[in-house]
């Protein structure tokens, strides 16, 4: 294209979105999703942003959790993407954390009340709060999409 | 962390005066409750009211402070809100928590 001319073609409808790359930690972690939140707020419905935010949360802390042993490299690096589309908010997120367990993306169940366990909660809730989940995992890095729909799924 | 621990005769009221139990914080989070109720041996009543966020490490931190309890101590949940009530619900953790309106 001709630099001196004007691009005149239509602006497509722009969505809001928020993009981040951050290490993992629980604390740059928790700031985010801050930002997220202010982002969104006057953007979303307030139930759609709790439940954005405790999925991103799950999501996030487990890379930080699980990070394999890199004392040289630090924590991984997680780069993220949120954009408001029509039906929900989609998310992709990658990072160069260790491999997702195939476990965790297999349908589960809660682990039982009455046992009072400490954990396990993590993916149930990842899974019951989005839509159309999908991971995958190329070179070191793992990649990991889902949506959060406007309408509540549970 | 802080709380807000008030001795009223029959239990201890516990106000938590923290807006977000996460992966950050839930440890410090679980021994200074677990510390706190430990010492006075009496009924809990856990004011949740100014959270606004909890992930499932502060789910998982609440249930280690209830199981470090004696099972006839009650502790009860007030005021969640509604981000907070959500992780209950959703891992059914509900049903094995006295949760109350306030």
């Amino acid at each position: 294209m001709n630099s001196t001319e004007p691009d005149m073609r239509p602006v497509p409808d722009s969505q809001p979105m928020f993009n981040r790359v951050l290490r993992a930690s629980p604390e740059t972690v928790r700031g985010t999703l801050q930002d997220i939140r202010s982002r969104f707020a006057d953007l979303v419905a307030e139930d759609t942003l709790g439940r954005l935010e405790l999925v991103l949360a799950e999501v996030m802390n487990n890379v930080a959790e699980h990070a394999p042993d890199m004392a040289a490299d630090g924590q991984p690096v997680i780069h993220l993407c949120v954009v408001r589309h029509a039906g929900g908010l989609a998310c992709a997120l990658t990072d160069d954390g260790a491999s997702l367990p195939d476990e965790c993306l297999a349908p589960r169940n809660l682990p039982r009340a009455t046992d009072m366990p400490e954990g396990g909660f993590g993916w149930f809730l990842i899974q019951d709060l989005t839509q159309a989940l999908c991971y995958y995992r190329e070179g070191s890095r793992n990649y990991l999409a889902f949506s959060v729909p406007f309408a509540s799924v549970s | 962390m802080q709380f807000i621990v008030e001795d009223v005769d029959s239990h201890l009221h516990i106000s938590v005066n923290e807006p977000r139990i996460d992966a950050a914080i839930a440890t410090q989070f679980k021994d200074k409750l677990r510390e706190i109720v430990n010492r006075n041996r009496k009924p809990v009543h856990l004011d949740m009211a100014r959270v606004e966020f909890m992930d499932s490490s502060g789910l998982g931190a609440m249930i280690a402070v209830r199981k470090g309890l004696p099972e006839s101590l009650p502790l009860v949940l007030l005021a969640l809100t509604p981000n907070v009530e959500r992780v209950f619900r959703l891992t059914r953790m509900d049903s094995v928590f006295d949760i109350r309106a306030a």
